[in-house]
């Protein structure tokens, strides 16, 4: 997670308007969502592995590693969807007989499975994308413009901030145990891990009123408001956008019929 | 008579729990002075920090804002805190944005200017505590010392008339610590009110008009460092220490390489200027007997 995140600020996309991004992704997303065939989710698929290797420079290599995440998932959802038991040896596509029940998988089943395999795989690619290229602070300033409440918004902008705080307590906390090894043998880990938990709800509530003092101290009234970046809108992007899923739309419907 | 511009008068704290961290506060501060509260760890100076501000509300006593008791309805507290502000120690409970830009952007926005003050706001302060660079980058990927400079760029931006920074060196490395010095004499000019915590007294005596000695929520002096620093039992009962440019003083006075009434050196460069050569090298002195 911590990786992702990273890269997030470090990518060579992260200088391009943030709701051009999220256009992209969120539309490629729904596109890939509603295909009826499996060659559009490939194509989303080539088209945001492009994206994120080669336009945002991320490696190959963590790319792949972060798609194999939902791979385990996915394939324990989609076999259970391809293959069925039944009493009844008809219709199946390969089958084995043992005691009158049919284990096997059924033609359509099959390709329902691979169908909804890639349609995720697709769509968890375009997260991806999004997640990979575009600061949360970012994708938070989106969601305020498309007047998602103040209160969801103002949330996340501090749970995000927070989570890194607590992690970074938590580090240290261990570490100090650890160095005086409080993770030697597992009844002692289970007791160092109850200690740190407790330690660290109670460092929770010092912070949350220490944060509340100091942006008290900064007028805070009760909305949270700050200024972001301008980032240029880009024409060409939009143009692109719209040049590479407009086909992708178009297919989708022809495979419909 | 200098004007005073935030004044404690007989203030008594006690936390909800019944510590009584601040006893019998009296403290005046003068508008444009440079004020640093010495102390040790938990001799109250936070605590009375957040006092000035009207954070936390006195038990008895009050605190008062050029002359006038502060209010502590919320329309005067904000006004309050336009014209005083804090940073605090810890950067990390100050910071409440992952972006740079954001967080500072908070304080001059609640002020109520438009965005483009803001931005210009923002702009300087980047500019003035050396951040620019961090401008794109998220809060927790900084250092604890780029964290300390963008909670300062925090209050910076709002232009306050007084500026507390409690304890602002501490975790920064020399350099920085420097360019914040640097930063302090800067805001005295423009006429700021500054007061600062801290343990560091060679920070303290060099830098400061006045100080005033904390130890367990009192004042036990307040006075100008040269006269404070020569009281020995306050410098002891405030677990404190000699700054080392008069610990040197004192010992060049005691050898006789510096007669009783020289003035106390302020700074290394005052202290280097007053050592006399040594007799070896003036010794030829041939420049006089031409006389």
């Amino acid at each position: 997670m911590i990786n992702i995140d990273s890269y997030a600020y470090s990518n060579n996309l992260k200088k391009i308007h943030p709701g051009e991004k999220s256009l992209f992704a969120v539309i490629t997303m729904a596109v890939c969502l509603t295909s009826p065939t499996v060659i559009t989710p490939l194509i989303v698929l080539a088209l945001m592995a492009g994206g994120i290797i080669l336009k945002a420079g991320i490696p190959a290599r963590v790319f792949l590693r972060l798609m194999l995440v939902p791979l385990s998932f996915l394939l324990l959802s989609v076999l259970t969807i391809a293959f069925s038991i039944s009493t009844n040896p008809l219709g199946f596509w390969i089958a084995q007989t043992m005691n009158g029940l049919t284990v096997g998988i059924r033609y359509p089943d099959l390709i329902t499975a691979v169908q909804l395999f890639l349609r995720s795989l697709g769509a968890v690619s375009c997260l991806y994308f999004l997640a990979l290229t575009t600061p949360m602070t970012e994708i938070i300033t989106v969601l305020h413009r498309l007047k998602v409440p103040a209160i969801i918004t103002e949330l996340m902008v501090l749970t995000y901030r927070f989570i890194f705080v607590l992690m970074e307590t938590a580090i240290t906390i261990n570490r100090a145990q650890s160095s005086r090894l409080g993770y030697v043998s597992l009844k002692v880990s289970y007791r160092s891990l109850s200690r740190l938990f407790s330690a660290l709800l109670g460092k929770v509530f010092v912070k949350s009123q220490e944060l509340y003092n100091a942006m008290a101290a900064r007028c805070y009234t009760g909305e949270i408001k700050v200024l972001t970046k301008k980032y240029p809108v880009s024409l060409r992007n939009y143009i692109l956008i719209t040049g590479l899923e407009l086909p992708l739309i178009l297919f989708n419907l022809l495979g419909r019929r | 008579m200098p004007e005073v511009i935030l004044e404690a008068v007989d203030l008594d704290y006690s936390y909800p729990d019944g510590t009584n961290a601040l006893r019998n506060i009296n403290l005046q501060v003068e508008k444009g002075e440079k004020l640093t509260i010495l102390g040790s760890n938990g001799a109250g100076k936070s605590t009375l920090f957040m006092q000035f501000n009207g954070l936390y509300r006195p038990t008895s006593g009050c605190i008062k804002y050029q002359g006038q008791d502060i209010s502590y309805k919320n329309k005067a507290l904000i006004e309050l805190r336009k014209k005083v502000g804090i940073v605090f120690q810890d950067p990390d409970s100050q910071l409440f944005s992952s972006s740079v830009y954001q967080d500072i952007s908070f304080g001059p926005l609640n002020l109520g200017l438009s965005e483009q003050e803001v931005e210009a706001r923002v702009k300087q302060a980047l500019i003035d505590t050396e951040t620019t660079d961090l401008e794109y980058k998220p809060t927790h990927l900084l250092s604890y010392g780029q964290k300390k400079r963008v909670s300062i760029a925090g209050v910076l931006a709002m232009e306050p008339e007084v500026i507390i920074f409690d304890e602002p060196t501490a975790g920064l490395d020399p350099r920085h610590a420097r360019e914040f010095m640097h930063l302090l004499k800067n805001l005295s000019a423009e006429g700021k009110t500054i007061i600062i915590s801290t343990h560091d007294v060679d920070l303290a005596y060099s830098w400061s008009d006045r100080l005033a000695i904390m130890s367990s929520g009192e004042i036990i002096a307040h006075e100008e460092p040269g006269e404070l620093f020569l009281r020995p039992e306050l410098i002891e009962r405030a677990d404190l220490a000699l700054p080392w440019l008069l610990e040197m003083y004192c010992g060049l006075v005691e050898k006789g390489w510096l007669p009783p009434s020289t003035p106390l050196p302020k700074t290394k460069a005052d202290l280097l200027m007053i050592i006399p050569l040594s007799p070896m090298n003036i010794s030829p002195i041939p420049k006089v007997s031409k006389l």
